[in-house]
This record gives C-alpha cells, sequence and structure tokens, in this order.
C-alpha cells in the first residue's frame, strides 16, 4: 500500500567565510581604445550562474549595454584575488567588489556622459576613452570588499560569526511504498529569501539543482566506508536522484533587500540544497508514522523501521 | 533597473550547450607527457619501501617522483598543511598519494602504476568518533583527536528547561556524502621559455593554488599561473589540491607539458566528503508554544586530515538552533580525526547535518503540542531585531516569516489567528 505524506522544513545560513577571517574581494575595471569596459574578476563559475552576476552588476552600474562589457576572469596572472567560489559568498561579497570598481569608473564616465539612456554604442565608449586620455583620467580602477564578521568565542559563542543570512523553507509531498521501503517524492513548493534575486531564472535554476542534492541526501546517498576504504566509488553504486526521480519543484522568492549587498543581493548557492532533505524525511513521517534517526532513508531503513514498530 | 533582476542568458551558455566549453581534458598539446599517482590502500601506517627503481625501467617511463625530489614544500591544505602531496612515511587514509609517475602515453602509465610495489607497516587505525575518543586511541591530531571543540552557550539552560511544558530527546546520525561533480579531476601543466609554471584546472580558487603549487615548487607566486577552464560542478569538492601540484612537479621536473587525469573512482577516493555527524538534540517549549531551552552535542567525523573540519563544525554549532530565536541554549561541537576519508567543503558546510535534526524536533514538539507544523516554525522564527544563539542581532534582511507567509498562502494555511489547532 503507499501512504502520501507532506512535510515542512526551514533554515538559515549564515555567508561568508565567516569567524572575523578575511573575506575580502577584487575587482578592476578598464575602458580601452577599442571601445569596451574590460572587467576582470575572480569569479570561478561552478555552475552557478557567478560571471552572469558580475557581467549584470557591472552593467547596471556603469549604464553600459553588456554586450560592450567584456569579462576576465580565468587567469591569476590577470585578476586580482577575490578568494574562493565557495560558502555561497560570490554575489555579495565579489559582487560587491565589482559594484566598488564600476561606481569609481562611473564617477568620472559621468563628467562626460550623464544620459538616462543606456550606452550601446561602442563609439560612445571610444569617445569616452579619448576624453579620459586628453583630461589624463585613470583608465583603469580597482574595487574592494571585505565581509564584517567577528571571530566567536571558543568557551561561550558570543560573536557576530557570519553575515548576511539567507532563510528558506520547503514543503515537500511524498508517497512511500510500504511493502518496498521505497519513497516516490511527488512535490516541492520551495520558498527563498536571499535578497535582491541578480538572475530569477539562474537562481531557480540554483534551487532546483539543490531540491536534487537535498533529495538525495534525505533518500538516497550515503558513502560506503569499510575499514577507511570506500566501497562504493562509481556512480553504478552510489545512487543519486535522476531527472525521472525529480518532483514537480515550484520555486518563489521573497526579496527581503540587503542594504550591504549589491542591488540588495544576499548568497544563494549552498542555502538552495538545505531545507528539502529535512522536509522529505518529516513528510516521510507523516505518511507511514515512523521517524527515521539514521540517514539516508532508503528502503531497507525504511522495511526495518516499519517492522519494529510492528506497522 | 535595466539588468539586476533580469532574466539575462549567461554569457557562458553558449560554449557550454554546443560544446566549445575547454574542459581541463580537452588541452591537447604536442609532446605532453601523462602523469598519476600511487595512491594507499590501507588507512594508516608507514612506508618500507616502494619497487620506484623497477617502475623507471617500465617501457615508456619518463620520471619516477617521489617526496624527495620536491623542491619545496611536501604538504598542503586549506588551513593546516597536513596533507602529503607525496607520503614522506606516516599516512592516515586510504588514497594518499605515494609516487607519482610520469609517462608518454596513457598506457604505459597505467602498466607502470599497476606494478608499483609498496611494503607497509600497517598501524591500528580508527574508524569510529566514540573509538577516537577512548583513552587508548592512537593520536592521529597534534596531540589530540579533537581538532576544534566549541561551545555556544546563551542563557540559562537549567532554568529553560524547567519551563518546558514538553521536550524532545533525541539522537540523530547524518551519513558521508559525496559532492558527485560530473567532470573528475584533471590538470595540464605547461613551462615556458623563461621557467615559469602554467597549469590549466577546474579549480575553485585559482589564487590558492596558485599558492599552493609556488610552495611546492619552491617558486614565487608570480612565476606560476593558474589558469581556471571550465569547471564542471564542484560544490565544495574542488577546493582542497588534488591534480595541481603533481601536474606542476612533473613539468618542473622533465620541462614537459603534463597531464593528470583521474578515473571516476580515482576522483570519489581523492577529494573531501560531506561530515558524517552524530548529533544529540534535547528541545524544550513552554505551554504557548515558544521554544524555551535547546541542548545539542555535535560530534563530526573530520577523517584523517584537518582541511576545513574547524570551520565546517562551528557552522553547525552557530547553525543548530534553525532559524528560530531560543531564549536558553547549550551547544557542543566537535571535530574528530579518524582513519576514515577526509571531510571537508561540500555544499552546506555542516548548516546541512543539523536541520535533519532541528526540523525532526520541531515536528515532534508541534505534534506534542498539537499545533500545525508551520503555524509552530511561524511562532518561533527569526525576526529583524532577533538575537541568535551566539548573541548577534539579526538587524536586517530577515526574510524567514515572510517565506513561511507565502507558503501558508499557497497550502492555505492560517498562521497567526489562533496558532492552536
Amino acid at each position: 500500500m503507499k501512504k502520501r505524506g507532506i512535510g515542512y522544513a526551514a533554515t538559515f545560513y549564515g555567508t561568508g567565510y565567516g569567524n572575523g577571517f578575511p573575506d575580502e574581494s577584487r575587482a578592476t575595471v578598464e575602458i580601452n581604445a577599442n571601445g569596451e569596459i574590460i572587467l576582470s574578476v575572480e569569479v570561478s563559475d561552478v555552475g552557478s550562474g557567478g560571471i552572469s552576476v558580475m557581467w549584470q552588476i557591472a552593467s547596471e552600474t556603469l549604464n553600459i549595454d553588456r554586450n560592450l562589457i567584456k569579462l576576465q576572469y580565468d587567469n591569476t596572472s590577470k585578476m586580482l584575488d577575490s578568494g574562493t567560489a565557495a560558502a555561497s559568498r560570490q554575489t555579495y561579497n565579489t559582487g560587491n567588489a565589482v559594484l566598488d570598481a564600476c561606481k569609481k569608473i562611473k564617477i568620472n564616465i559621468d563628467k562626460y556622459y550623464n544620459k538616462v539612456e543606456i550606452i550601446k554604442n561602442k563609439k560612445v565608449l571610444t569617445e569616452l576613452y579619448q576624453k579620459f586620455i586628453s583630461d589624463n583620467q585613470e583608465l583603469k580602477y580597482e574595487g574592494y570588499f571585505k565581509a564584517t564578521t567577528s571571530q566567536v568565542d571558543l568557551e561561550t559563542g558570543i560573536g557576530e560569526p557570519y553575515w548576511p543570512y539567507t532563510f528558506g523553507i520547503n514543503r515537500a509531498i511524498v508517497e512511500v511504498d510500504c511493502e518496498t521501503g521505497k519513497v516516490d517524492v511527488i512535490d516541492v513548493v520551495a520558498v527563498y529569501d536571499a535578497g535582491k534575486i541578480v538572475n530569477p531564472v539562474l537562481a531557480e535554476g540554483q534551487i532546483i539543482g539543490g531540491v536534487s542534492m537535498g533529495m538525495g541526501y534525505a533518500i538516497m546517498e550515503e558513502v560506503n566506508v569499510l575499514k577507511g576504504s570506500i566501497k562504493n566509488c562509481n556512480y553504478s553504486d552510489y545512487i543519486i536522484p535522476t531527472s525521472k526521480d525529480m518532483p514537480k519543484v515550484t520555486t518563489y522568492f521573497v526579496e527581503a533587500n540587503e542594504a550591504s549587498g549589491p542591488y540588495g543581493a544576499k548568497g544563494l548557492g549552498e542555502p538552495a540544497m538545505l531545507p528539502t532533505a529535512p522536509a522529505i524525511l518529516n513528510a516521510i513521517y507523516d505518511a507511514i508514522g515512523v521517524r527515521l534517526t539514521e540517514f539516508p532513508a532508503t528502503c531497507d531503513r525504511i522495511l526495518l523501521e516499519l517492522k519494529n514498530k510492528g506497522v | 533597473m535595466k539588468t539586476v533582476g533580469k532574466d539575462i542568458i549567461r554569457p557562458d551558455a553558449y560554449d557550454k550547450i554546443i560544446g566549445k566549453a575547454i574542459y581541463p581534458d580537452d588541452i591537447e598539446i604536442e609532446g605532453m607527457l601523462y602523469a598519476g599517482v600511487k595512491r594507499t590502500t590501507i588507512p594508516y601506517g608507514r612506508v618500507l619501501s616502494i619497487n620506484s627503481e623497477e617502475i623507471k625501467k617500465v617501457p615508456g617511463v619518463v620520471a619516477v617522483i617521489d617526496y624527495k625530489m620536491i623542491p619545496g614544500a611536501i604538504s598542503h591544505g586549506v588551513i593546516f598543511k597536513d596533507i602529503p602531496t607525496l607520503v614522506k612515511d606516516v599516512f592516515k587514509r586510504v588514497g594518499d598519494c605515494l609516487l607519482l609517475v610520469v609517462a608518454k602515453d596513457k598506457a604505459s602509465l597505467k602498466i607502470a602504476l599497476d606494478n608499483v610495489k609498496v611494503e607497509y607497516e600497517e598501524y591500528k587505525g580508527v574508524f569510529t568518533v566514540e573509538d577516537a575518543l577512548k583513552e587508548d586511541a592512537p593520536i592521529l591530531g597534534d596531540g589530540s583527536n579533537i581538532l576544534y571543540d566549541i561551545k555556544v552557550k546563551k542563557g540559562d539552560i537549567e532554568k529553560g528547561f524547567e519551563e518546558a511544558a514538553f521536550i524532545a530527546e533525541n539522537f540523530y546520525h547524518t551519513q558521508m556524502t559525496e559532492h558527485v561533480f560530473l567532470q573528475p579531476e584533471c590538470a595540464v601543466s605547461t613551462i615556458d621559455d623563461d621557467g615559469k609554471i602554467n597549469v590549466y584546472v577546474a579549480t575553485q580558487y585559482p589564487h590558492y593554488d596558485r599558492e599552493e603549487v609556488a610552495k611546492c615548487l619552491d617558486m614565487n607566486e608570480e612565476d606560476i599561473r593558474i589558469i581556471n577552464t571550465t569547471i564542471g560542478g564542484a560544490f565544495g569538492g574542488r577546493e582542497d589540491i588534488n591534480p595541481q601540484c603533481h601536474a606542476a612537479l612533473a613539468t618542473y621536473i622533465t620541462k614537459r607539458p603534463v597531464k593528470v587525469l583521474y578515473s571516476r573512482e580515482e576522483s570519489v577516493i581523492s577529494h573531501s566528503k560531506r561530515h558524517p555527524m552524530k548529533l544529540y538534540y534535547k528541545t524544550g517549549v513552554k505551554d504557548d508554544g515558544k521554544l524555551c531551552a535547546l541542548k545539542v552535542r555535535i560530534y563530526g567525523d573530520t577523517g584523517a586530515y584537518a582541511s576545513w573540519g574547524m570551520n565546517v563544525l562551528r557552522k553547525s554549532a552557530v547553525h543548530a538552533t534553525g532559524p528560530y530565536e531560543i531564549p536558553n541554549v547549550d551547544v557542543r561541537a566537535q571535530a574528530i580525526y579518524t582513519n576514515n576519508p577526509y571531510s571537508g567543503a561540500m555544499r552546506g558546510f555542516g548548516a546541512a547535518q543539523v536541520p535533519l535534526a532541528h526540523e525532526a524536533q520541531m515536528d515532534i514538539l508541534a505534534e506534542k503540542l498539537a499545533m500545525h507544523p508551520l503555524q509552530f516554525r511561524y511562532l518561533n522564527a527569526f525576526k529583524v531585531g532577533s538575537v541568535t544563539a551566539t548573541l548577534q542581532e539579526l538587524k536586517s534582511s530577515v526574510g524567514i516569516k515572510e517565506c513561511m507567509e507565502k507558503l501558508a498562502q499557497i497550502d492555505n494555511i492560517q498562521l497567526d489567528k489562533d496558532v492552536r489547532e
């Protein structure tokens, strides 16, 4: 017999290295003779869309069409240190460094071009470059940002370990087969506050990926280690969700503006995978009345719990 | 706004879709050599001998490199430099790198690596946090098996539980997981005429890789160039050094371009994992549905090397309450060394494990209170001005209640009228 259940779970996530660790990002922006803006920034795009985020922040700040902005993000001899693509810190931290660099050059651009219309023409930028040269203006500007956190006391925990925080809640509907122990995740509604969303379709992609990873964490994935040796080293025996396992995912963002973030943005990469697994586990309890405390909730564990409870 | 907040097609999309994006293994250079490492197959011990001289004679082998041939640092690590680039004598896990072999083609490299014979003196290892904390346990860390120990205390925990109408007390055990990024590790290194080294790799932090490669080769950072290729996923698994130093070292010694490419199995064995955790949770709630006390103990299996173990367990401790205001909190979290694969960064980073416990506790208490689980969460959720367990005031951008309101609207649940059913 198959039983349906519904589960909720909420989480929060402090972004950045935290704990007073120097969490610094840098970016440079330069105008050149070809009528281009060169944005150099260490943004390692692990699939998250970080490159697009930096590009969009630069375009918005400079009021210059993004096609005139060229990005350099792949070579240590051509970009400054902006830290790791980790800790959900790129949009907030490195985005702020891009914002800072762009604001600096914008002050000088405004001296020659202060129209509301976005600059779309290469010729306008070439003329701007000529004016920068003739008036002896700097061509290259460096932006910097450092996140504000403080070290926690190891005995009391007192401190301001992270900033800012991203929030999320998931509601999952599951169907549990009481004869086989198999869990099907039917539907997930995912609602997040990651501040202003820079690129909604990319953010939704992050959430769908996060739901998939959370689902694997809840009911499928486990590295089996025997005497220090991993026994399932390949994807034939380390099982993750496939597209056929995926539930319908509906995503919403409530955008609680964070004043210290670029255009009010916070981080999203990691928070995207947090609430799904506990929501699924709570839905399993709601469906069959047994609560697992060892994870993942695989078929054999569910059958064992059902048997132990005499269900 | 004209660009921010818009569904713009990412600039890297086209190249990825049409297959033009360059990953490290796409790079082929004339005269390129192939390198790989022989890894330990037992979890804890000391190397007595390796048949390096025999391997040098395998047809196609160009160089056989051991730790003595490394010009600079023989170990690396994101905070503590404890992971051997090539093992000197003692090693602590299955998968540590023993010998770097460079060959003219992949087939010769495989034959050479298959023929490496290692004599070990095996030590008794520890594989659970319980065993690692025993008095007679072998010491894997710096004088102790406890890498990190943090306490978070707020209010008066005893008084908090006295006020509780209901208490939930449980143990939870989260599992080790793998990142499952699609592109296995690969690095290609080249050398310029002036001796500068270039390493093409898919990495989460090029400047960190540059620092480690420079230390390994005892060169200036300015003479090392890391070129970040397209990255086939990472999820935290590309934060520690893996093929970078080996490729650079092989090029440094042979003066030739070198590629290091992992199989899926080697990839899974080599990089960090998500910390398995044992969690004790005792949560108290008052009759009116307000959380009043939380006691938590977290034991994280950090494996053989430190990696980000401190930071991960700190994140667990800080996030142990969930997004709820609790006046009395007593948390202790420890990162504990074992001879298991080392744990480190993985998406969620310590804040992924604790929700499996705190959100189960929330549902158990909601049931005892006969409240809807969403209403119960809403009643206790952070808002602007809330103070966390570390006494941090949340001064702005606290949207969790708005998230719950949105979900309540979708699921047609009354949140704040009469919280009792």
